[in-house]
């Protein structure tokens, strides 16, 4: 047999209400309406006994074998595991794992920090001339501009002979900015002979630009 | 347990914040007081002993440790059958539903006590619920058996009470429909029982 919902305002009406005074939790009233509305229609009658045999069944104790004391004496076994572990309650757990992220925090900011800085001074000269004085802290620096036909042994071969390295260039005109490998005081007679030389087009001491 | 009464929500709220305080007794009462509910739930979703023990235990388990947390913004029997229904969803992921095996069963018996009416009428709800979807199942106990509103059921699946009140209509229909046709004189003879 298949029962229909019957869609009476009246037995829809109930069949919202069965649950819940099923559950002794509707309103006096309203169990009181759906009582008078059972007891003269068949329909919801039969819908309300089964629904009655429904609660009955599902509030039945579980079958499924389950001994509550052994299930407990799991539960604090793993209680006593949790109290006898070395790491640190939760809370201080907590807060390590806040430290640690705080410190991975600061390293990445030093981090962008110093690359910020270092690109910052990268970019502080965006542009070089002869006269810059970025390299010209060291004593005795030279900027010297070599002729762009110059060989590189034939470059290499001055420097040496003249004591002189680079320590820094070429930039974007080709100038170098070499210093005395010994002494700052031989730096003006370096300066004499680079003037002299061949293949060297300029050649001006550093700090003694005007 | 009785979860629509208020005197029995006021000792769960002692014995929550008693567990909040790291009282071990007041927890094994707690769990003794909800362990047969939480079966019984439990068992709605998968029928093996072992799942439903894991899954009770990680419910107290979890409220050992969240018990502070309670705010009572809810009921403490909505606040701890939502905490098993998520364990048990989080279980049946990783064991899946499958029946009992026997070696299973065998472990930790308890006393049994099965009167053949009780049989009988588990027979035929067992046969009736088989046919709902696992959603429309939890529904059915969790009104019929545990005694929950909508609103109540709704906090416990994390789903809006529109949903929760579409599922209860569907499993009654089905029920509704098919119930009679699986037989019940247990349950005619038990619906006598004054």
């Amino acid at each position: 047999m298949t029962f229909t919902i019957n869609s009476a305002p009246d037995c829809a009406r109930a069949w919202e209400a069965m649950p819940w005074v099923l559950q002794d939790n509707a309103p006096v009233a309203q169990k009181d309406w759906l009582m008078a509305h059972l007891a003269q229609c068949e329909a919801c009658s039969a819908e309300f006994a089964q629904q009655t045999r429904l609660r009955l069944a599902v509030s039945l104790p579980s079958d499924v074998p389950l001994d509550v004391d052994s299930g407990l004496a799991r539960l604090m076994t793993r209680l006593d595991t949790l109290d006898a572990e070395p790491s640190l309650p939760t809370s201080r757990r907590a807060n390590w794992a806040f430290k640690a992220l705080a410190a991975a925090v600061l390293i990445q900011a030093l981090g962008i920090g110093a690359l910020g800085t270092r690109l910052l001074s990268d970019r502080a000269d965006p542009y070089q001339t002869l006269s810059a004085a970025a390299p010209a802290a060291v004593a005795g620096a030279i900027r010297v501009v070599p002729d762009p036909g110059m060989k590189l042994a034939d470059w290499n071969k001055l420097l040496h002979s003249l004591d002189l390295k680079v320590i820094s260039g070429p930039n974007a005109v080709g100038a170098y900015t070499v210093v005395p490998t010994g002494s700052a005081a031989g730096s003006a007679q370096s300066l004499q002979q680079l003037r002299a030389s061949a293949g060297i087009r300029l050649a001006e001491p550093v700090d003694n630009v005007p | 347990m009785n979860p629509a009464g208020s005197t029995s929500d006021s000792v769960d709220r002692d014995l929550l914040q008693r567990i909040a305080g790291g009282d071990r007794l007041a927890l094994e009462t707690l769990y003794r007081t909800y362990h047969g509910t939480l079966c019984r739930f439990l068992s709605r979703l998968t029928r093996r002993a072992d799942i439903i023990e894991e899954v009770i235990n990680d419910c107290f388990w979890i409220a050992w440790q969240k018990a502070g947390s309670f705010h009572g913004d809810s009921r403490v029997s909505t606040w701890i059958m939502g905490i098993a229904y998520r364990c048990g969803l989080k279980a049946l992921r990783q064991h899946g539903s499958g029946p009992v095996e026997d070696h299973t069963l065998m472990g930790d018996r308890g006393p049994s006590h099965d009167p053949e009416d009780d049989r009988e009428m588990r027979d035929w709800l067992r046969k009736g619920l088989d046919l709902l979807s696992a959603d429309q199942r939890m529904v059915i106990e969790l009104v019929y058996g545990n005694g929950h509103s909508l609103d109540e059921v709704a906090a416990i699946t994390n789903s809006p009470v529109g949903t929760v009140k579409a599922r209860l209509f569907h499993a009654r229909v089905k029920l509704r429909n098919l119930l009679p046709a699986l037989g019940g004189d247990a349950a005619a003879r038990m619906e006598r029982v004054p």
